[in-house]
């Protein structure tokens, strides 16, 4: 008789999925660990790393396969590749970078696999009518609309100088920035594209400064930043106010050198202190685990993590399955709701809700859109502390 | 559009009118006269037939092997092996040291896709407009830069490159700038209607490939066995006396540079519709430009094998490096543990260390090897002969 | 007429920094004929000395240059004895690829060992500009340039005045000779390589509180050294330090008129120019 009894228990517990055994899931991350933008891809790891933890407390075990790409786009194609044909993952989360993801966006239409950009932000990625790749981040043109929706609900700039590193994700930036002040009837009276990793650009600065610009629009990475920020104070240029787009800007790096980066604005896609669900819950993990805080790039790989583990899971590893739930899935997690649709051109663009945060005392406070406001905006800039 | 007629025709170049020339000038003189590293002994037929095995083998290779990751390291290698023995033409058989080369493969690779992305004119075309254009510039460039003599024609060379590559981050609306040109698709190609390939797989990249290292060795060859090459090298070996000998300077180290420059860009061209995707700094940069010259180095300049040595080397332990096969290797064989910390250290960062890697190999080169893998096993087997006598 | 003063001085200002790059690297031109390709890593490593010595022991920039200046005349040293010193008599090419492979060392083992994020010296006095007529003039870029040109004097005094320092002279202009004076021409390579290092990495020190420090910074800075010496003539120090100057000038008012994409350019066909008309430089001799 209690051979009967355990054997139906055995029955009943095989029978239920998720009890006894946990469902595998073969996940490939391609991300930048080395190179110029490793301090960012840091967090692109940390996020993965903690949403593999939460995974599998929910009985989905990551066999996660890493590749490193150090920022270029033909490295990046050969791990897609690697993985999409050798490893033979169901999905891929990553990269980081535009070009990057560029890229491999084009290869995971090739291989059909899943593919899932947590954040790279140029907007011609999703408008490739691409079936294959999905993007969670919101576009430079979001970075662009979301500055200059909140300068203009705050003030009344009339003008505008542009300062954008000639990269992919700069260029991006800047072009964002041109088309939409244009229908805000902002005129851009200054357009500089910079190549990094000059030490001085007090000439281009003044050139700026001369043309007294209301608004100064900058796409930078971290570096770049502090020095544009440094020499703008030296020159002593004041805006009514300065947008950074992201990257740079949205570093603690940046907030940290307080003589400088004091009322700068940055568009962020996530804030530790959003009232998206878990998200706060994850910057306190963060947090407590890595030491430093965790900037958007970490919710976006670990929410992307999460979304790609579960799906694979739920279709069984198999691709064309991920892809179609990937489709018409809904999710609600850290970075609030995500839904991959296709609107004004895009394809299966997720329409994020991008924030802005200003920097106020060394912390980035999230002062718009005004539903989520931890604190209230400083605008105009009131001029530099000598 | 295929490469016979650029053979026929570099054939044409090397035979006619030089031997006017140096035997007007050398009166009494061996017209097959030998200069050092000029390995002009007469081809043994066995090495003929192995020569023509290992080719027959290479072009069977892909109905064999199906692993695209073994098509994709030999693809590498192969513009590897390109890229390097065109520079070998003008540095290692010339003695013009170019470390900016970059600039030629940039300009095959940014003409042949800026046609085929935004003016649909196939590649089969567009390469040799990459051909012509690289010329065109390398003539340029060398009536800038040949009238300074060594550390200062590097240095005049590094300048000219980089002011390609800055020149193509910012002439957006030719090149895209830094955004770089992203390949979609590459158009079938047919004749007369039926389609050979689709270029969906690997497989017609790697036959172009071996086609293209085809070409180059057979130049090299060429070259090294005409009276262009003699002219070649006693250019290297001393300008001036060579000077002295009526050997027009101008005109054999262009010479020497269009050649060059073509066959680079050749190598471009191929790598930029391999991969797919180009930008300024991955083809016209200054690293490139070293690597170009290390491949070279490494397996001995001035060889026609050298650059072939220093592509099998650079090419699997770049990837190994990059791809932690290194690391796991030493893990699973058991000479690493893999939780001691030695271990770990290993996996974490090993294939961040490919290029310091690099750095140890050229060092180690020029002060132990400096005549490259090649040269380093010949003076070995010299030693061995002179002891055995 | 105020953007173009403006760019002036700030050019000038930098330039400073640029020269006293070219002042090493003219030094180790003149008195060995190596072209040194590592010596924008040489920056590199002065840099991060002075970083850590700030973060980790509060001593600022400009004062840690007091350990800058010996601790990297001694690794200049001893790099010179052990690795350059035996590729002397070979083809130049070798001796180029040679420092190359050096400095992939020096970038590489720094990235792995202190990783490759940018990290910020910030000063209290980073920021900090005066103004003069409208003008402002970066304060620590002033100090760098006033204590560049401190050390100018007194190398140029060192070179002219003393012993060493006249032997130093004496191998540059002709070694064979020199050595036939009784010049142990060996010790004053190592010397010459020494103080060119040393120059290097206070150069790194100076700029470190209004730059960025990272592994790869090294390359921007050997490019325009080697500008600048061609520049001002190989084996000049007043040429390097006009040709520093120069191109700091240049690059900075080049920025904006052409705007700041093309300021390479600007250098690099200046260098060109350069080499084509007056390849012996502004002030140098043409006995290469």
């Amino acid at each position: 008789m209690y051979k009967k009894i355990a054997a139906t228990a055995l029955i009943l517990g095989l029978a239920i999925p998720g009890i006894s055994q946990a469902a595998k899931v073969k996940i490939g991350f391609v991300n930048s660990i080395t190179g110029p933008e490793a301090p960012i891809g840091e967090n692109l790891s940390n996020g993965v790393t903690l949403a593999l933890e939460d995974l599998k407390k929910r009985g989905i075990e990551v066999d996660l396969v890493k590749e490193d790409d150090t920022g270029k786009p033909e490295k990046s194609m050969a791990a897609f590749e690697k993985m999409a044909t050798r490893d033979k993952v169901s999905g891929v989360v990553g990269p980081y970078t535009s070009a990057t993801a560029n890229a491999v966006a084009k290869l995971a239409e090739k291989y059909k696999t899943p593919l899932l950009i947590p954040v790279a932000s140029k907007d011609e990625i999703t408008r490739q009518h691409l079936k294959w790749t999905y993007r969670l981040s919101a576009t430079t043109y979001d970075y662009a609309t979301i500055l200059l929706d909140m300068a203009t609900s705050l003030g009344k700039p009339k003008t505008m100088a542009i300062i954008n590193e000639n990269t992919d994700f700069g260029t991006s930036g800047a072009k964002s920035a041109k088309a939409y002040a244009a229908k805000k009837g902002i005129i851009v009276v200054a357009e500089e594209s910079y190549a990094k990793g000059s030490p001085d650009y007090r000439g281009t600065l003044s050139k700026i400064k001369s043309k007294n610009p209301d608004l100064v629009f900058m796409v930078s990475y971290v570096a770049d930043a502090i020095l544009l920020m440094r020499q703008s104070r030296e020159i002593g240029i004041t805006p009514q106010a300065f947008l950074g787009a992201g990257a740079g800007f949205a570093t603690v790096a940046f907030a940290k050198e307080q003589d400088i980066s004091n009322n700068v604005f940055s568009s962020t896609q996530w804030t530790g202190d959003v009232n998206w669900p878990g998200a706060r819950d994850f910057d306190k993990r963060y947090k407590a685990k890595f030491g430093k805080e965790p900037s958007y790039h970490a919710a976006t790989a670990y929410e992307s993590m999460i979304i790609m583990a579960e799906t694979a899971a739920k279709a069984g590893g198999d691709r064309e399955k991920i892809r179609a739930a990937l489709k018409s899935g809904k999710w609600n997690g850290i970075m609030g709701e995500v839904k991959f649709l296709d609107y004004e051109g895009y394809t299966n663009q997720n329409h994020h809700q991008m924030l802005v945060e200003q920097i106020q005392n060394g912390v980035h406070q999230t002062v718009y859109p005004p539903k989520y406001v931890s604190k209230k905006p400083v605008y105009p800039f009131p001029g530099w502390k000598k | 559009m295929t490469p016979t007629g650029g053979i026929s025709a570099l054939t044409k170049l090397f035979s006619t009118k030089p031997q006017k020339i140096i035997s007007n000038l050398l009166i009494g003189a061996d017209t097959t006269m030998k200069f050092p590293l000029n390995n002009n002994k007469g081809i043994s037929s066995l090495a003929v037939i192995t020569s023509l095995v290992i080719i027959a083998l290479l072009f069977m290779l892909p109905n064999y092997v199906q692993s695209t990751y073994a098509l994709h390291i030999m693809i590498l290698i192969f513009i590897n092996i390109v890229m390097g023995s065109s520079w070998n033409i003008l540095g290692g058989y010339t003695g013009q040291y170019s470390v900016g080369h970059s600039a030629y493969f940039g300009v095959g690779a940014y003409t042949t896709l800026i046609l085929m992305q935004f003016r649909q004119i196939p590649p089969w075309y567009g390469v040799w407009a990459g051909m012509l254009a690289a010329l065109v510039i390398a003539l340029i460039i060398g009536s800038i830069c040949f009238r300074l003599r060594g550390p200062y024609f590097v240095l005049a060379s590094i300048a000219v490159a980089e002011i390609f590559r800055v020149s193509a981050l910012n002439l957006k609306d030719i090149t895209n700038g830094a955004e770089g040109i992203l390949t979609t698709e590459i158009p079938p190609f047919t004749i007369n209607g039926t389609v050979i390939t689709d270029f969906a797989s690997k497989v017609p990249f790697y036959y172009t490939g071996l086609v293209f290292v085809l070409i180059v060795i057979l130049a090299t060859w060429l070259i090294q066995h005409s009276k262009l090459g003699y002219f070649f090298q006693a250019i290297r070996e001393d300008q001036d006396a060579a000077h002295s000998l009526g050997i027009s300077l101008t005109l054999y180290k262009n010479t020497a540079l269009g050649i060059s420059a073509i066959l680079t860009s050749l190598a471009g061209s191929l790598y930029a519709l391999y991969v797919g995707f180009i930008d300024p700094t991955t083809v016209l940069s200054l690293e490139l430009s070293v690597s170009i010259v290390l491949i070279c180095i490494i397996g001995g300049i001035g060889t026609i094998f050298g650059p072939i040595i220093g592509a099998l080397v650079l090419v699997p332990l770049s990837e190994a490096l990059r791809s932690n096969m290194v690391g796991e290797a030493l893990i699973s064989s058991g000479l690493v543990s893999a939780e001691s910390k030695f271990g770990n250290f290993l996996t974490e960062n090993l294939s961040h260390a490919h290029v310091l890697i690099y750095g140890i190999l050229v060092v180690v080169v020029i002060l132990f090897m400096p005549d490259g893998v090649l040269g380093f096993f010949r003076a070995l087997s010299a030693k061995k002969h002179k002891e055995t006598v | 007429m105020n953007i173009f003063i403006q760019s002036l001085i700030s050019g000038i200002l930098i330039g400073g920094v640029y020269a006293l790059i070219g002042i090493g690297l003219t030094i180790i031109f003149g008195v060995m004929r190596v072209i040194n390709f590592a010596h924008g890593d040489l920056l590199m490593l002065g840099m991060y000395g002075t970083y850590y010595l700030f973060t980790l022991f509060n001593i600022d920039p400009f004062v840690s240059i007091v350990f800058t200046i010996p601790l990297m005349f001694l690794y200049g040293g001893f790099l010179q004895k052990f690795f350059i010193n035996r590729v002397l008599g070979s083809l130049p090419q070798n001796q180029i690829l040679l420092t190359i492979g050096m400095g992939l060392i020096m970038s590489n083992v720094v990235m792995l060992a202190f990783t490759s994020d940018y990290k910020i010296l910030s000063t209290t006095y980073s920021s900090s500009s005066f103004n003069i007529m409208g003008i402002s003039i970066s304060s620590p870029l002033l100090i760098s340039f006033a204590i560049t040109a401190v050390i100018t004097a007194a190398l140029y005094w060192f070179l002219l005045k003393t012993d060493t320092g006249q032997a130093i002279r004496a191998t540059a202009q002709d070694r064979e000779a020199a050595q036939l004076m009784g010049i142990n021409v060996k010790r004053m390579s190592i010397i010459a390589f020494g103080l060119g290092s040393a120059l290097a990495g206070t150069a790194g020190a100076l700029i470190s509180p209004t730059y960025y420090i990272f592994p790869q910074v090294g390359s921007i800075f050997t490019l325009k050294a080697f500008v600048i010496t061609v520049l001002g003539g190989m084996g000049s120090i007043v040429g390097a330090t006009l040709g520093g100057i120069l191109i700091g000038v240049a690059e900075s008012i080049g920025g904006v008129y052409f705007g700041s994409g093309w300021k390479e350019v600007v250098v690099f066909v200046l260098f060109l120019l350069v080499l084509l008309f007056k390849p012996a430089g502004l002030m140098g001799k043409s006995n290469t």
